[in-house]
């Protein structure tokens, strides 16, 4: 998958579970302040995401996902890790 | 613009507990033509009240959390414009609960609650404060960390005295139906911020007030309630809601249907399988729904002075295994009855309790329904009222039975799916489904559960649609 797949298709999950349209996510959007992503949305969002480029996020890097342009690259870093230990 | 339609709607809305009726308030605010149907004779869900003999009784929900500043219960009633209209009140300490060895009290003063718990166990003051600190303060990416996590994993993490994960445990066993090493840590945790943290509100007048404001602010909002009304079918062409239909006036047409109710009647009866993908189906069938409860209600003559505080709920543990009450819960007999919540309510007349129960059958509940009322106000007596006995002047209760037969949840399930991290957020029951304009919300969302939970995924699945419809504003 290009870096730029991935960028569209975790703009297509948030998008999916927050309701708000995929026009109107950018990388620099906030999660929690421009999407209102909740507790529970924020878990679904991390499920849905492991489940699609079947990844596992570890603890300690939850707190750091804030904006999407984190979610992208951590996926891209996680994916890039999973790819060389192939 | 043509004139709509009078018997065509924007939503409908099937169930009016607390999650149908928020939602259908807040889509009724954006100007949208919403209907919600309920098959009893009252809205509430589990939140309602009845009268019998002069004495006014909460039927399941007893108090609600979550109305701190902030809190999302507050944030929804102020929302509407009710925060004025609604008298409620906090009764505190909200939550006591009694071991062998110790009595926790959970106050509105977090403060005074952390200071009594490491009285308690002094040797687990640090993790205390660290606990509390971590649910009272996390942000909500935070918790995502807790998606595959049971509660006891979050207690081992925190703590190691065993009595202590116990206590904490028990509100959340009696709120959440499993035990630490099933429930997931998120529901878990919310359970205790929520209902216990911030717990012990109550709408002057009884529960039954609650339910009642919101559907005099739909109706206001010119939305249309009727009661006494069973659906018979979801119609659905092309993968398109059409609207529902009714078991006497037949079809009625609308853009979006909200099944407030039960999902697996919503899937296989509601729907039905010509219209339900065979997996979705299939992975329905599969799940577990959480215990139900049996719910002891009484009356009594006068205030006496070994009854607890007026709007408490007091919890007693007579060990500390969760796990075996969970065990004794799923296989409930009149003889092995452990822990149990009791309450007085706020006007002092009447006394709520109840124990996690499991559905059996009809012929069972029929036939022990009594031999339960009495076993268990002979323990309520043993244990923290002496003498209540000699002034009941009405008892009676709710069984598993009744629970489904008032709500027709699925084995009288007193809080949806049973919360494990396996069921928690199974994305086939999200709130958005596979059907266009056919929306979930409520405790079988596998999203969340109780009063603040059912009415916040209510209020999300409104703005689901509304973003939808793009007439969404923050």
């Amino acid at each position: 998958m290009t870096t730029n797949n991935v960028e569209q298709e975790i703009i297509s999950i948030i998008s999916d579970v927050s309701g708000f349209d995929i026009e109107e996510i950018t990388p620099d959007t906030n999660l929690a302040n421009d999407l209102e992503i909740d507790s529970i949305k924020a878990i679904e969002i991390t499920v849905a995401i492991e489940k699609l480029f079947k990844i596992s996020i570890r603890d300690e890097d939850v707190p750091n996902i804030t904006t999407v342009k984190q979610a992208i690259e951590l996926v891209n870093t996680l994916i890039n890790q999973k790819d060389a230990n192939a | 613009m043509p004139k709509k339609d009078k018997d065509i709607y924007d939503a409908i809305i099937i169930g009016a507990g607390i999650g149908g009726l928020v939602c259908g308030c807040y889509l009724a605010k954006a100007g949208m033509k919403v209907l919600i149907l309920e098959q009893h004779f009252k809205p509430g869900g589990y939140c309602t009240s009845f009268k019998r003999k002069g004495f006014t009784f909460d039927a399941a929900a007893h108090s609600f959390g979550s109305y701190r500043e902030g809190g999302n219960m507050r944030v929804i009633i102020k929302a509407l414009d009710l925060d004025k209209r609604l008298r409620i009140k906090r009764y505190t300490p909200s939550d006591i609960i009694i071991s062998p060895d110790y009595k926790i009290t959970f106050g509105a003063d977090v403060d005074k609650t952390i200071q009594d718990l490491r009285h308690a166990f002094p040797n687990e003051a640090k993790n205390i404060g660290n606990f509390i600190q971590y649910l009272t303060t996390s942000k909500p990416i935070d918790f995502a960390a807790l998606r595959k996590k049971t509660f006891k994993d979050l207690l081992d993490h925190y703590f190691d005295d065993n009595r202590l994960k116990a206590m904490l445990s028990l509100p959340i066993l009696g709120n959440g139906a499993l035990p630490p090493s099933l429930i997931s840590a998120f529901t878990g945790s919310k359970i205790f911020t929520e209902f216990i943290l911030d717990g012990g509100y109550y709408p002057e007048g009884g529960m039954q007030a609650l339910p009642n404001i919101l559907v005099e602010r739909f109706k206001e909002l010119g939305g249309e309630l009727r009661l006494s009304c069973l659906v018979k079918k979801i119609r659905v062409k092309n993968n398109e809601v059409q609207g529902i239909v009714l078991e006497k006036d037949g079809f009625v047409q609308s853009k979006y249907v909200v099944s407030s109710c039960d999902v697996r009647h919503t899937f296989f009866k509601l729907l039905g399988e010509k219209i339900v993908n065979e997996n979705i189906l299939h992975i329905i069938d599969k799940m577990i729904p959480s215990l139900s409860l049996f719910i002891l209600y009484l009356g009594i003559d006068k205030t006496f002075k070994s009854l607890p505080i007026p709007g408490t709920n007091v919890w007693f543990m007579p060990h500390y295994s969760i796990e075996n009450m969970y065990l004794s819960a799923k296989n409930r007999e009149v003889t092995n009855l452990d822990a149990y919540m009791i309450r007085l309510s706020p006007d002092k007349k009447t006394l709520l309790a109840f124990t996690n129960a499991p559905f059996k059958n009809k012929k069972f509940w029929d036939n022990n329904k009594y031999k339960f009322v009495d076993a268990l106000i002979n323990r309520i007596e043993q244990h923290t009222i002496p003498g209540l006995s000699k002034h009941l002047v009405y008892k009676d209760a709710a069984t598993p039975h009744t629970l489904y037969r008032y709500t027709l949840n699925y084995k009288g399930a007193a809080y949806g799916w049973a919360s494990t991290p396996s069921q928690l957020f199974t994305p086939e029951l999200r709130q958005t489904t596979q059907i266009k304009g056919l929306f979930l919300t409520g405790h079988w969302t596998t999203q969340t559960q109780g009063i603040p939970g059912v009415a916040y995924i209510g209020l999300d699945t409104a703005k689901l649609i509304l973003k939808k419809e793009k007439i969404y504003s923050r």
